[in-house]
């Protein structure tokens, strides 16, 4: 768990701009911005996004954080890192927008979506077999919509997922899973309670 | 690379699934590179790009350090993976613990429930740098028996693989992230010809296309689109879920856009395990294409 | 005179060999010019080539080498005998290199290079400079900050005496207030100490130098070497002996009184830059208004003045890195203090981005945008422009107004006569009249008309005994004369050096880098006046203008004109050139209309032979003929870098290189015309304000000259596009030959001159 983001009244309180560069993954890096826009001028789907890379560092500094814990930018992220190799300044643009959405999931901000819905789903199959299996991910995540959203959805890949069964890239028998799934369960339980001690401290 | 090298090999899940093809033509083409390659036993998902969404950050760092800790017990030689997620996401944990005191004892702690632990500092690699700076394309070339005359190849690399870590010496230093010219490079090693191609670092959509492919279908539509323009007979690419994308999703292209795409996508490793005149099917794995290239398949022994 | 005895040296190598018939070259010395001696070589710049002219010069059989071979500009050290002089003509860059080769047309082209070197050598004797003199070796430099102490510092560690003149009371400036100062060492990343103290403690220890404070200057006449200056101190004149001069008086804040839309002077809170600096000692930052309570939230206003038409219309420079040094310091001070940065552009020259990546850092948080209002209660509201929104920020305990630097290229403790500060409303680099010449196809530039706030207030700093008039030149925005495109610290004023902010705005590195430089040029003019030789741009240049005073009509056009106030004039109108001061351009030449002023190796007469020499075909051979007089120092090496590129242009072309456009006398226009060409074209630097003249102003005099040559054509019944003017630079390479094609082809369309053949 991380420390609550704290709440600021006005523009640039530099609270939340401090919260997110000692709790976001790269956060510390943040500080180095320069606002040049490589970042969002590099971003494949730049356009889908509240707002580009570029703002949503400016709006925490300005201590705008409902507007950038709630916004659809870091869910647009596809991981492609052009930006990351780009930035002239070594801001891992990639990993600070992966984190706050993580972050916008724990605190509340983010309304399940299809990337949290996915997200997890694949926790799911791989904290529960110990690897992702796609079928069993992607009906999942479809099912996460409500049955008849799901069966939609699973119907409208079904020509995709007929095509992967053919080949034999999907099966239809038991999820592949690793053997030692009892030791992997108890690293994931004691890893996340590392985090949540070490988060207080 | 004379002798034979070995390689503790991290096949990753989608090895079982949509990328089985990558998987069996490259454990078919290793021997042909002198690349002898032994799975990490009993080895996990990698958490990918959306693990620490659902799991944290560190539950989804101790994916790679279980897979790390497993690895360790084959030997102090590299790790290496075909799989551009496992990779970005192995090599990225790997280098973060190995640099971290801080991060490598909690993740020791960790592992520690199943009375595990990394203490190696292994290397973790992309099967690609490997055949770039181990193997060497004179070796390729070397092995070549069928050449791939007249196939004209699309070079797709796409974005894990060589970004972020391409140029780092960490990665290798193997090519560049804009333009990278390795697997054309393969392509004509094979005696392929390599077209003329621009998006050949475009991004695909990732795991966003898979969850909302509205969103990005236009991506793999350009991505389609210029290597049909180019005159390519397939495309190829390093990348298992750029395969997959960029395979799966024509049908739904040629629907929005009215198009009729019908480009086959392949693996690098199977046009070398063709080119080294390996069985079409049982090394080349070329019938798991759902798009499949009757041209490479005549050329195929 | 008359023992001249020249030898023709002709090469074959580099192509030229192939491009032309040398053998049929080879006979026009004896043929045309009565020369005995002519030789060809496979390589003349070979050991073996540089023996043969070396062993006719050393067996007396000449004393002068004219040489067909590459430009002028190349293998200077190769064709170097003694001071024997040697005489050019190019046959490679502008013919084997830039003609096809073989042809009819680039043989009579080599023919022409050969005669017109020939025609010159004719009338080129070694210069005979004045005597090597002893003088005075002494550096004064005007100014005790940093930059003065600096440069009395490097003057007196290069073995010269320093005399230092400071107006106050002591050394130091405004350095004597900062708390720290910024970074300019490896990895440029911290606060460092202000050293101003320990530089002055240097100065005042140092044998060499004599520091003078409470100190104006009140005459300075005479040259490099000799000059005399007067000053006043403590009520009674002191006159020193000088060998050259450098200028550092450096800077003073915009008068913030005059930034009350900032709200400069509604709170006690909101103070200038220069105010923080008295406030951050060590220890906490208090608030100015109570002195009790610790500003904690502090907002800096970039630009407060600056890159303002109503106020300063330029930028500072530094202003930027004085407030990352400030907020650094409040933040070292006490972490939890808030600085916020509001900039329009943030300017972080050079290694301040290190400084600038420091601060973003440490937590100082920059804010682009523009401020809309500062208000008495604290606040201040500014448009964000990555945000795309309007942001207050209110309860601020200090704002910090980054004001600009305003050069004193004037003391403003004394006052100037209005009419000599009116005479610089008007750039004296732009002519005031408006120029209109025939060909020039750009918009004719108006005169340049300053704001008068952007001359700074006060009296001449030297009070120069010139006939330019007392001060050196101020440019445009206040700033004193340098020609930083391609000299810095150079003046117009000849062995006056300025640096550091009174050139332009700098920080404390570059000041000291700027005064080191500045020494180095004041002793090179000491020791070049010493040697009777030119300082650049014709370093080492021996010869000097002569004036036959027999014929001189006391018109007083060389003295106006001259772009370094070289000569002065006598009671009598007499024009009297000092030799140091002489930049060797030509001006002086050109201007003259009776063409009595003349170098030894460059004369009107010496090109009037050269254009003469030119064998121009009659009309019905349908061969024009067009000349070029190229400015040496831009437009001649660009033709011969387009050589080197193989561009290819006109064989109609002859190309005679000139000092400066300046000395382009319009005796050559009207001779060339007279013999029979049919076009002509000045090619030199661009003039106006952001002048690339090497001389200053010899361009814009040309242009002010050829505007009235369309009267003259007129009067001779020819075109006015006969004659026209280009800018070229030196990196026009690429475009100087389509430049010449258009002419060639506007010439083409035209009638043959009518005077061919008279």
């Amino acid at each position: 768990m991380t420390k609550p983001a704290p709440n600021t009244s006005e523009k640039y309180d530099l609270g939340f701009a401090n919260w997110v560069y000692e709790n976001v993954n790269g956060g510390d890096k943040l500080g180095l911005c320069m606002q040049c826009g490589v970042c969002s001028g590099s971003c494949p789907i730049g356009e889908q996004m509240d707002h580009g890379p570029r703002k949503l560092f400016m709006m925490i500094r300005a201590g705008m954080k409902d507007e950038v814990l709630s916004s659809n930018t870091m869910w647009n992220c596809t991981s492609c890192y052009r930006c990351v190799v780009r930035c002239p300044r070594s801001v891992p643009v990639t990993y600070i927008l992966q984190d706050l959405a993580a972050k916008s999931v724990e605190l509340g901000y983010a309304k399940p979506n299809e990337n949290s819905k996915f997200s997890n789903s694949f926790w799911w199959s791989a904290k529960t077999f110990g690897r992702t299996d796609e079928r069993l991910v992607t009906a999942k995540y479809y099912f996460s919509f409500g049955v008849v959203e799901g069966v939609k959805r699973g119907l409208d890949n079904l020509k995709i997922a007929w095509g992967m069964i053919k080949t034999g890239r999907m099966h239809l028998t038991m999820p592949h899973q690793i053997k030692d799934k009892a030791g992997l369960k108890a690293i994931l339980a004691k890893a996340a309670e590392i985090e949540e001690r070490e988060s207080k401290s | 690379m004379s002798e034979k090298k070995k390689f503790t090999y991290y096949p990753g899940c989608s090895s079982q699934g949509s990328a089985l093809h990558l998987d069996e033509s490259l454990r078919a083409i290793a021997p042909s590179l002198d690349i002898e390659l032994e799975d990490i036993e009993d080895w996990n998902c990698c958490g990918a790009s959306v693990g620490h969404i659902g799991g944290g950050q560190l539950p989804n760092l101790s994916l790679t350090g279980r897979n790390l800790a497993k690895a360790q017990e084959r030997g102090k030689q590299d790790v290496v993976t075909g799989c551009a997620a496992c990779y970005l996401n192995t090599h990225a944990g790997n280098e973060k613990i190995k640099n971290d005191v801080n991060v490598r004892a909690q993740v020791n702690e960790a592992l520690s429930a199943a009375d595990m632990e990394y203490d190696e500092d292994l290397q973790v690699r992309h099967m690609c740098e490997v055949i770039v700076n181990d193997v060497g394309l004179d070796k390729v070339r070397e092995k070549v028996t069928n050449p791939l005359t007249g196939l004209k190849v699309a070079g797709y690399v796409g974005c894990q693989t060589v970004r972020p870590f391409a140029g780092t010496d960490g990665g290798g230093n193997y090519d560049t992230y804009d333009n990278p010219e390795f697997l054309d490079n393969f392509a004509e090693a094979c005696g392929a010809e390599a077209v003329e191609y621009n998006p050949k670092t475009s991004c695909c959509g990732g795991s966003v296309a898979v969850m909302s492919p509205d969103r990005t279908l236009h991506l793999i539509k350009t991505i389609v689109e210029d290597a049909v323009e180019a005159g390519a007979d397939v495309i190829a690419t390093p990348c298992p879920l750029c395969q997959t994308n960029v395979e799966m999703y024509q049908d739904a292209i040629n629907k929005k856009y009215g198009t009729d795409f019908h480009i086959p996508v392949m693996f690098y490793s199977q046009l070398m395990a063709v080119a080294f005149g390996l069985d079409g099917e049982k090394d080349a794995a070329l019938h798991r294409n759902t798009i499949r290239s009757e041209k490479l398949e005549k050329m195929a022994k | 005179m008359s023992d001249r005895k020249p030898g023709v040296y002709l090469c074959k190598g580099c192509g030229i060999g192939e491009a032309v018939d040398v053998g049929e070259l080879e006979k026009l010395p004896a043929s045309e010019f009565k020369i005995g001696t002519c030789k060809t070589h496979d390589a003349l710049c070979s050991d073996e080539g540089v023996a043969l002219i070396k062993a006719d010069i050393d067996g007396g059989d000449i004393n002068q080498a004219i040489i067909g071979a590459c430009s002028h500009r190349v293998m200077t050290d190769k064709f170097s005998f003694n001071g024997t002089p040697v005489i050019r003509a190019n046959l490679r860059e502008q013919v084997a290199w830039s003609q096809p080769a073989g042809e009819e047309d680039t043989q009579m082209l080599a023919a022409d290079q050969v005669r017109m070197a020939m025609a010159q050598a004719s009338k080129t004797d070694a210069p005979s400079s004045s005597a090597v003199q002893e003088l005075v070796q002494t550096v004064m430099i005007v100014g005790g900050g940093i930059t003065g102490l600096t440069a009395a510092l490097e003057a007196a560690k290069s073995g010269h005496k320093a005399l230092l003149v400071e107006r106050s009371d002591k050394l130091g400036g405004w350095a004597n207030k900062w708390s720290k100062r910024m970074p300019h060492l490896p990895p440029y990343r911290g606060v460092e100490e202000n050293h101003v103290g320990k530089l002055i403690a240097e100065v005042e220890a140092h044998g060499d130098i004599t520091v003078m404070t409470d100190t104006m200057i009140t005459k300075t006449s005479g040259a490099p070497g000799k000059f005399e200056v007067t000053m006043a101190h403590g009520g009674s004149d002191k006159i020193e002996m000088i060998g050259a001069i450098v200028v550092a008086t450096g800077w003073r804040p915009y008068d913030a009184s005059k930034l009350t839309h900032l709200g400069y002077g509604a709170s006690p809170d909101i103070v200038t830059g220069v105010e923080l600096e008295d406030m951050l000692g060590d220890g906490k930052l208090m608030r100015k208004s109570d002195g009790q309570k610790e500003a904690k939230y502090i907002a800096f206003i970039q630009c407060a003045g600056s890159r303002d038409p109503d106020h300063l219309p330029y930028c500072s420079s530094v202003c930027c890195g004085v407030s990352i040094k400030q907020s650094l310091q409040i933040k070292r001070e006490n972490p939890d203090a808030s600085c916020y940065v509001i900039f329009d552009e943030l300017r972080t020259p050079g290694t301040a981005e290190e400084f600038y990546r420091e601060a973003q850092e440490a937590g100082v948080i920059f804010m682009k945008g523009k401020v809309k209002s500062v208000g008495g209660d604290m606040s201040v509201v500014y448009e964000d422009d990555l945000l795309g929104q309007e942001v207050p920020l209110n309860g601020l305990d200090m704002i910090v107004l980054a004001t600009g630097m305003v050069p004193n290229s004037t003391n403003p403790d004394t006052e100037a006569a209005e009419e000599e500060m009116n005479k610089y409303l008007i750039s004296d680099i732009n002519p005031a009249a408006g120029v209109s010449v025939a060909g020039y196809t750009g918009d004719t530039p108006d005169p340049v008309k300053r704001p008068e706030e952007s001359i700074p207030p006060g009296g001449s700093i030297l009070n120069l005994q010139y006939r330019q008039g007392p001060h050196i030149p101020i440019l445009a925005d206040g700033f004193s004369d340098s020609h930083y495109i391609c000299f810095p610290y150079e003046t117009r004023r000849t062995g006056i050096y300025t640096c550091g902010p009174v050139r332009r705005p700098m920080d404390m590195a570059e000041s000291a880098d700027d005064a080191a430089g500045a020494v180095l040029k004041a002793i090179q003019a000491i020791r070049s006046a010493g040697e009777g030789a030119s300082v650049h741009p014709r370093t080492g240049d021996l010869s000097f203008p002569k004036i036959g005073h027999d014929i001189c009509t006391k018109c007083r056009r060389c003295t106006v004109e001259c772009p370094f106030g070289a000569i002065d004039e006598e009671e009598d109108g007499k024009p009297v050139i000092n030799e140091s001061r002489c930049r060797r351009c030509g001006t002086c030449m050109g201007a003259c209309p009776v063409r009595t002023i003349s170098f030894d190796n460059y004369s009107p007469s010496m090109v009037g032979d050269m254009i003469k020499a030119i064998d121009v075909p009659d009309e019905f051979e349908e061969k024009p003929r067009i000349i070029i007089f190229a400015c040496e120092n831009d437009a001649y090496p660009a033709l011969d870098m387009a050589g080197i590129n193989r561009q290819q242009w006109s064989a109609y072309v002859r190309v005679i290189p000139v000092r400066c456009l300046g000395s382009v006398t319009m005796l050559w226009v009207s001779t060339a015309l007279e013999s029979g060409f049919d076009g002509i074209m000045l090619m030199g630097c661009k003039s106006g304000d952001d002048y690339q003249c090497h001389f200053i102003k010899g361009s814009g005099i040309a242009k002010e000259r050829m505007s009235k040559v369309g009267a003259t054509l007129k009067s001779m019944a020819l075109e006015e596009e006969r004659v026209q003017m280009e800018e070229v630079s030196i990196a026009d390479s690429h475009s100087v030959a389509k430049v010449i094609n258009k002419f060639a082809a506007t010439i083409g369309d035209m009638d043959p001159n009518p005077f061919k053949g008279f």
